[in-house]
């Protein structure tokens, strides 16, 4: 019955008209891949790093930079002297990563770390000033005041979210300026250094400042291991962890079935305050030991970096702040040295994250030539 | 207390000017459904480029203007590759692109050694007789020719969004995406074109601190007057005319503060300047606080677009 059907109709259609032949070169179509290998997962990472490098190296080359010598200058960090200072380095930049990795964690943009690191520096030395305390606990004391500082200023823009729906990424950037609006008053003001008359406070005394323990080491970096495994453990271990995953995939969802989104969201803002803040803290001690106008430049697009290429792992910002803080020295040499300006080191971080940030779409898509 | 008045008032049009025309450009792209977070970025690309220009070719301002705008709509291409062709998080492309910018522009200015060079920039006219009234004189009539350029930008940029068939197509392409792919619209055309034709004035907004109002480059001069800028469009609720009326209100609260120094009023000085970004904030709770939060805003603002992700 079919077959005949079939026959019947094929009979009476004409012969397929002959299409015409194509125009066009064909378009780019993207696949969404389902998988992928780990390796050449890797070879994108890899390769879109290394275009990032050689970009910066050829901008620091028109700098009047010749590749050859900015080699030895990255080799030069490995004395002892400049691992020294990497070392320093790396301690505020490991806590900003953190305090950055937290808040991205459940989805808020705390772009206000330089001004939560400010009013962390300016609690601790408030300590310090009006000599608060006995002397053995002192630093405790002004790293408990530096996170508080931290965290005040973090639950003013989760304040404004939450209250007025004010975007946290305009307010925390715009609190940067007011915070540092506030340190140049002070500074100065009330707490200008009498004995230099420079725009800075009065040097922390020895049992104020983060010192160094054994070969090198100094104990601020102690200070960024030990909040990195707290937050490691937090973010890996604990159910909180679960939580805030839950929250950053679905926050309606993890409400829905009884995940305290709320409580969890302000525990991790505050600690991500928190963490900016005691950054602010060590770094003001353990480098210059005095408030100045500017130890916090620069922390906030380090925290975002080391927070994006980190994917807000608490572990691999480690290692992550350990590289920038080598950068960071690398950067003091070549204005030491070479009178580049400091703001090539904001360059070249710029430049590495845009090409992370590129590599995922490769990383996520296929492209494929239809015709 | 008239003088004071007077001279503040003065003093609006041209503190304003920078807010105004970064705003109208955050407006135009931000209306293709891009999150454009780079005005502080490209601001200071533009304000680089213009003193360049009359460093390098001498005073010639409108030059350094329309160079301000090229350099910044130039720049802004690497931004529309990141968030239009390699769909990026468009918070992570637009504020990697405000850093480069900082990191280039203080590269550029130290390396050519423009930093800190005053220039004759571009002087205020006056429309005879209509400067001779008595204070509005001075206040709407000597100005630079700049502000006077603004008014027709507005309207041409209001009656491009609202009245003509691209704008309408621009729109839809902000609102709905994939509606508009079905429609037989480039999604990635007109955003592209729309974040270069709206970082010209982002360019020009730059170029304007420079060239006309301070006539000097300082490294990061600009100042945190791109992110009041992305502010103001929320508050403007993407609409260009109360844009323009925001971005008088900036004008004036950043006007004021050079005059109370110079009236003598005895005020902390750095408390004083803290106002316009308290100013900010204040605005910013003001519009949550009427609970319109969303109302005005492109529909797929912040989202990448990509023809052959279902969603």
């Amino acid at each position: 019955m079919h077959d005949v059907a079939m026959i019947a109709v094929e009979s009476q259609s004409a012969p397929p008209p002959k299409l015409p032949p194509r125009r066009g070169r064909g378009r780019v179509t993207l696949d969404i891949r389902q998988t992928i290998s780990p390796w050449k997962q890797a070879g994108i990472l890899g390769g879109s790093l290394a275009i990032g490098l050689a970009i910066s190296v050829v901008i620091l080359d028109f700098a009047g930079i010749a590749p050859l010598d900015l080699a030895k200058e990255l080799a030069g960090v490995f004395n002892a002297d400049s691992l020294r200072s990497v070392l320093v380095r790396a301690a505020p930049l490991i806590l900003v990563g953190l305090g950055a990795g937290l808040a991205f964690r459940i989805g808020f943009w705390n772009l206000g770390l330089e001004g939560q690191m400010v009013f962390g520096g300016i609690f601790a030395t408030a300590v310090s000033i009006y000599d608060i305390g006995p002397e053995s606990t002192r630093i405790v004391l002004m790293g408990v005041a530096a996170s508080a500082g931290g965290i005040l200023w973090v639950l003013l823009a989760y304040w404004m979210k939450v209250r007025f729906r004010v975007n946290e990424i305009i307010s925390t950037l715009l609190m940067n300026y007011i915070a540092s609006y506030f340190l140049l008053h002070l500074l100065y003001g009330a707490w200008q250094d009498s004995k230099t008359a420079f725009p800075q406070s009065s040097q922390y005394r020895p049992f104020e400042r983060l010192s160094d323990i054994g070969s090198g080491v100094n104990s601020a970096l102690l200070v960024a291991l030990a909040v990195a495994a707290v937050a490691a453990w937090a973010v890996h271990l604990s159910r909180a962890g679960f939580y805030m995953r839950f929250i950053s995939a679905n926050a309606n969802m993890a409400k829905v079935v009884g995940v305290p989104v709320r409580t969890i969201s302000l525990i991790v803002i505050a600690a991500s305050g928190a963490a900016a803040g005691l950054a602010g803290f060590v770094n003001v001690s353990s480098q210059e030991g005095r408030l100045t106008q500017s130890f916090f430049d620069g922390y906030v697009f380090s925290g975002i970096l080391i927070a994006f290429l980190s994917r807000n792992d608490p572990i691999i910002v480690v290692i992550v702040g350990f590289l920038l803080a080598v950068l960071f020295v690398t950067g003091q040499t070549l204005q030491v040295f070479y009178q580049i300006p400091f703001t090539m080191v904001q360059l070249v971080e710029a430049i590495i994250v845009i090409a992370v940030a590129s590599s995922e779409f490769l990383i996520r898509h296929r492209i494929r030539w239809t015709r | 207390m008239q003088d004071f008045f007077i001279n503040w008032l003065a003093n609006v049009p041209g503190t304003a000017a920078p807010y105004a025309f970064a705003a109208l450009g955050l407006i135009i792209s931000e209306r293709s459904g891009v999150l454009n977070l780079t005005a502080e970025g490209l601001m200071l690309v533009g304000a680089v480029a213009g003193v360049g220009t009359c460093l390098t070719i001498g005073n010639h301002p409108l030059v350094a203007l329309v160079v301000a705008m090229l350099a910044a709509s130039i720049v802004s291409l690497l931004f529309a590759g990141l968030v239009v062709i390699l769909r990026v998080n468009q918070v992570i492309a637009g504020l990697s692109v405000v850093f480069f910018c900082q990191g280039l522009t203080g590269l550029i200015g130290t390396l050519a050694n423009w930093q800190n060079h005053p220039i004759a920039g571009l002087n205020k006219i006056a429309i005879w007789p209509l400067s001779e009234i008595p204070a509005i004189g001075r206040i709407l009539f000597v100005q630079d020719p700049i502000v006077y350029f603004a008014i027709p930008i507005f309207f041409a940029v209001s009656i491009f969004l609202r009245g003509s068939m691209l704008g309408l197509k621009l729109r839809a392409v902000g609102e709905n995406p994939a509606a508009a792919d079905a429609a037989g619209l480039s999604v990635s055309l007109y955003r592209i074109g729309a974040i270069v034709v709206g970082s010209s004035l982002l360019g020009l907004a730059g170029g304007y601190i420079s060239v006309v109002s301070v006539k000097l480059w300082i490294t990061g001069m600009v100042g945190g007057r791109g992110w009041i800028a992305v502010a103001l469009v929320v508050f403007a609720r993407w609409a260009p005319w109360p844009a323009l009326a925001g971005a008088l209100l900036f004008g004036c609260i950043e006007g004021v503060v050079p005059r109370i120094a110079a009236a003598g009023i005895r005020a902390p000085q750095y408390l004083v300047l803290m106002t316009p970004y308290l100013a900010t904030l204040a605005v910013m709770i003001w519009v949550g606080a009427r609970n319109r939060g969303h109302q005005g805003e492109p529909g797929a603002l912040g989202q990448p677009h990509v023809r052959e992700e279902r969603r």
